[in-house]
């Protein structure tokens, strides 16, 4: 490789987050005028990063040269400066402000005494939106815009500092067709006046239309770095995905009981969205004694599945949800939690943990009426069931009046879990349950789900991590893109087929016909 | 605070920055018994601290139900209009029912008064229920709800009343006033005012700490959305909270009217909705939710009134020209100490920068200003020049060690 060549260079970088390692050793060069892609599943630290090269993060260690030259970058101040802009999956945008100052935002024009140079900014953003084909007034208020034209505004935000290099993190996710379309024309106009782009996508049509190379990541390791003529769909995912399984753990068949929930033909709207549903024509059932894993990559639909069987969704289903043989339509979650569904959420911090409240307090919250003699809590009732749910799930807490958020991420996920159980449930909903915990505290997730299903629990779990579904499932239904495109019984599944069919709705969307 | 303290089953009655306070109000009682130069403390001490508990009991009974919404996650800024209506509505109701007693200085009669008092912690639960209908439903934050509330409800108390004297008595009136053997029972006896809010205290100390209802009050304001994830009602408990907020502001009411033996709905109450904020916030609540207790707020009104107290004794004018500037310096004082662990530990600065640089001089011109009215001129300009010194020192000590 030409050494004159490389615009950026990444070299070693390793950045760690409290529990977890996101990069480890990572080596990119990236050369002058290309179009590189970044290939990885969820998690695989692709967005960490692309926040190093921005400047939204130091590393912990490994060095980043631009145009031959070393920098550090402290802030995104100084990322932009060495001409680097991205643009982040979730907008940075003021919403209440014009578009015009957003795109200037903290670099606003002045003039000569010092006031806000209205009409030149509003200028200037005419002829950077106009470049983009973007037929949106300056003037007009950016939280009133569509996704696709707000994401234009970052791409005009990102041209008005002439940066050179330009790194967008999965731009289509929240594109329509038409939108996508004119995302790439304005990725070959910046490409013809020289731009280097950095691409992250998980979407096989578009990096094998777009890419001059591909990059793949996978658990915060590089794995491979290849030429797009050099490299096949299935190839990409495959190095995505294939890691060696050796931690699978061993599988005793189990033997599911009778259908407990079933649901037929659910459609769940998302006003205001371009695809127009979060979920639509899902259908999906679970014995007792079964664990029934969701795949699909992020923005698919299986946190939205499991929040609508829970009552907990936000928007109004069509569709039938049968609990039992019963047609069942909750619109609260106690009423799911009383009919006997338990759902631990996705995101421990914001939806799950009290943190204002104890361990004990935490574990008790939902069944603590059955502590109350005449009409007061009874601690030492109170305490009992929380020693005995915590000792089933085996937290490890130095009491039950310390603060939760003592405990280590592992074990405040299973004080969650150890809340739900107590509400003795038949389904337990997952959701994504091992984000963010350590290796040990997985495996004892792992083992707790085994228990909880021979037992005659029915557990539909999700996860961002394949090999965790795989060991996990006895059937695996893949979403993607609000649908079901694929279900397999656990001999059938693999990685590579449950990838691909997570995959497909983008394949199917824009009709793209896959080299080989 | 850590907030493990908060709420499982409290292993001791106080918390140590609860402690804090206990102390902080023996050193304040004890200085202005020292300092006082009429040693009233001395001399009169039964006096004294009647004085000081019937205006705790005042404060605390509505500062209690400022907690229980505060802990919930919200905020209640009408407490001083619900005073206003509280009262309003007691004295109207029992003109409408004896206009000929009232206007003839005669007692109403039991029924005319247990019915008044009646209607009064009705309207507080009319009013409770009122802002949770905004705040859940209509989806306003509860800030803008209750301060609607807040010009609104005093508004409403005045045209009541004026409406209730145009039709009850010859001439349209302001205030209604309330002669009843009752309420004139009530104002004597301070005693009493000060059994209601224990009684109160204990109350609300059971529910917050030994209830169902008042473990999901403090999940709720801890965390939200984790709270209807686990199957709580939330808009029940909140209306709980808000009602709860308004109905303690109309029982304090019903004391206002007694205590100034007239419903005046211009003025009575009016800013005293901040005051029980504030001794919520310095016992301990944390305005994000979630976090608070009842002995921290009592002690919070019993420190506030404590110190009001001091500094009308010891510089001798009427309490209430310094009160409000009490009440703000305590405050911050209160939370400022609370932070100062995470000044040290944090690396954060008191006096950063250029705003730093400014924030001197307004200091120190605060501080030599209220001195020098309080203690005269040359005191004044001393310690002004003392704090600019000090605080001087501060910054340069600062910018050394970071």
């Amino acid at each position: 490789m030409d050494q004159h060549d490389t615009v950026v260079s990444m070299l070693g970088i390793t950045k760690q987050f409290p529990g977890v390692i996101a990069l480890d050793d990572v080596t990119l060069h990236v050369q002058a005028g290309e179009l590189l892609a970044i290939c990885g599943e969820n998690g695989a630290g692709k967005s960490t990063l692309m926040k190093i090269l921005s400047g939204v993060y130091l590393p912990d260690e490994g060095e980043l040269w631009v145009r031959g030259v070393p920098v550090r970058f402290k802030t995104t101040r100084d990322a932009e400066a060495a001409g680097i802009a991205i643009i982040h999956q979730e907008l940075n945008l003021v919403e209440d402000l014009s578009v015009s100052a957003n795109i200037f935002l903290g670099r606003e024009l002045r003039t000569s005494l010092g006031f806000l140079n209205e009409r030149q900014m509003i200028q200037r953003s005419q002829e950077l939106l106009d470049s983009l084909e973007c037929r949106i007034s300056p003037l007009s208020r950016t939280g009133g815009l569509r996704i696709g034209d707000q994401q234009l505004v970052e791409i005009a935000k990102a041209l008005s500092l002439d940066a050179s290099i330009v790194v967008m993190d999965e731009p289509t996710s929240a594109l329509t067709e038409s939108e996508s379309r004119r995302l790439e024309r304005v990725i070959g106009r910046l490409r013809s006046q020289g731009v280097t782009i950095i691409y992250i996508s998980h979407k096989m049509d578009e990096v094998f239309r777009l890419a001059d190379r591909i990059a793949v990541l996978r658990d915060g390791r590089m794995v491979r770095t290849e030429n797009r003529s050099a490299a096949s769909p299935q190839q990409v995912t495959g190095w995505m995905v294939g890691r060696d399984i050796s931690n699978a753990h061993a599988y005793t068949p189990r033997i599911p009981g009778e259908r407990v929930l079933e649901v037929h033909n659910l459609f769940v709207p998302w006003p205001g969205h371009a695809r127009g549903y979060r979920l639509s024509g899902v259908s999906l059932n679970v014995c007792r004694g079964e664990v029934l894993g969701i795949a699909g990559l992020m923005g698919a639909g299986r946190t939205e599945l499991l929040e609508t069987i829970f009552g907990a969704g936000p928007q109004k289903w069509s569709g039938e949800i049968l609990l039992r043989g019963r047609s069942v339509h909750f619109t609260h979650p106690q009423e799911a939690c009383d009919a006997g569904i338990a759902m631990v959420c996705e995101d421990r911090k914001r939806l799950g943990v009290f943190p204002n409240l104890t361990v004990g307090s935490n574990v008790s919250l939902c069944t603590l009426s059955r502590a109350v003699r005449g009409g007061l809590v009874r601690r030492r009732i109170e305490e009992a069931m929380v020693a005995q749910s915590i000792r089933d799930t085996g937290v490890k807490t130095s009491g039950l009046s310390s603060n939760i958020l003592g405990l280590s991420g592992g074990n405040q996920q299973k004080c969650i879990v150890s809340r739900w159980l107590l509400t003795q449930p038949e389904v337990l909903l997952l959701d994504d349950p091992t984000r963010g915990i350590d290796v040990g505290a997985k495996a004892e997730l792992y083992a707790l789900i085994d228990t909880l299903c021979r037992r005659g629990m029915a557990v539909l779990v999700t996860s961002s991590e394949l090999p965790e579904l795989l060991s996990l499932s006895d059937r695996i239904v893949v979403l993607s893109e609000g649908r079901v495109t694929a279900e397999f019984n656990r001999n059938e599944a693999s990685e590579q087929r449950i990838m691909e069919a997570a995959t497909l709705g983008a394949f199917n969307r824009t009709g793209h016909e896959l080299p080989n | 605070m850590s907030p493990s303290d908060a709420s499982f089953p409290g292993r001791s009655l106080l918390r140590s920055s609860e402690w804090a306070l206990v102390l902080a109000i023996i050193l304040a009682v004890a200085i202005t018994a020292l300092i006082d130069a009429n040693h009233s403390y001395y001399f009169k001490p039964l006096e004294s601290a009647r004085d000081i508990a019937r205006n705790t009991a005042l404060l605390g009974i509505f500062a209690l139900g400022a907690t229980v919404v505060i802990i919930a996650g919200g905020i209640d800024l009408s407490a001083g209009s619900m005073i206003a209506l509280s009262g309003t509505v007691c004295a109207a109701t029992m003109l409408a029912l004896a206009p000929a007693e009232m206007i003839g200085f005669k007692p109403v009669g039991p029924l005319a008064v247990v019915t008044a008092i009646g209607a009064s912690l009705t309207a507080g639960f009319l009013v409770g229920t009122l802002h949770t209908w905004l705040v859940t439903s209509i989806r306003l934050p509860p800030f803008i709800a209750t301060l609607a509330t807040l010009v609104g409800l005093r508004s409403f108390a005045r045209a009541l009343c004026e409406s209730t004297t145009a039709s009850f008595t010859p001439t349209k009136s302001a205030l209604i006033n309330v002669y009843d053997p009752f309420f004139k029972t009530v104002r004597d006896n301070v005693w009493i005012s000060v059994a209601v809010f224990g009684v109160l205290a204990l109350f609300t100390w059971i529910i917050l700490t030994r209830t169902v209802l008042g473990r999901h009050l403090y999940a709720l304001g801890g965390n939200e959305q984790a709270a209807r994830l686990s199957g709580i009602r939330t808009d029940n408990i909140k209306w709980f909270a808000y009602c709860y907020g308004a109905m303690t502001a109309a029982l304090a009411g019903l004391f206002y009217v007694a205590n100034e033996s007239v419903a005046a709905p211009v003025n009575q109450g009016r800013g005293h909705e901040l005051n029980a904020i504030a001794a919520a916030v310095v016992g301990g609540c944390s305005l994000s939710g979630g976090i608070g207790s009842v002995p921290g707020t009592i002690l919070g009104a019993i420190f506030l009134r404590v110190v009001i107290d001091a500094v009308s004794k010891i510089i001798k004018t009427g309490a209430d020209v310094y009160e409000g500037l009490i009440v703000g310096i305590v405050v911050v004082i209160a939370v400022t100490l609370g932070q100062l662990g995470h000044f040290a530990a944090g690396g954060r600065r008191l006096l950063p920068g250029s705003l730093g640089l400014c924030a001197i001089p307004t200091l120190s011109i605060f501080c030599g200003m209220i001195i020098s009215m309080t203690a005269g001129a040359r005191v004044g300009l001393a310690s002004g020049l003392a704090a600019l010194v000090l605080l001087g020192i501060l910054r340069v000590w600062e910018s050394r060690r970071f």
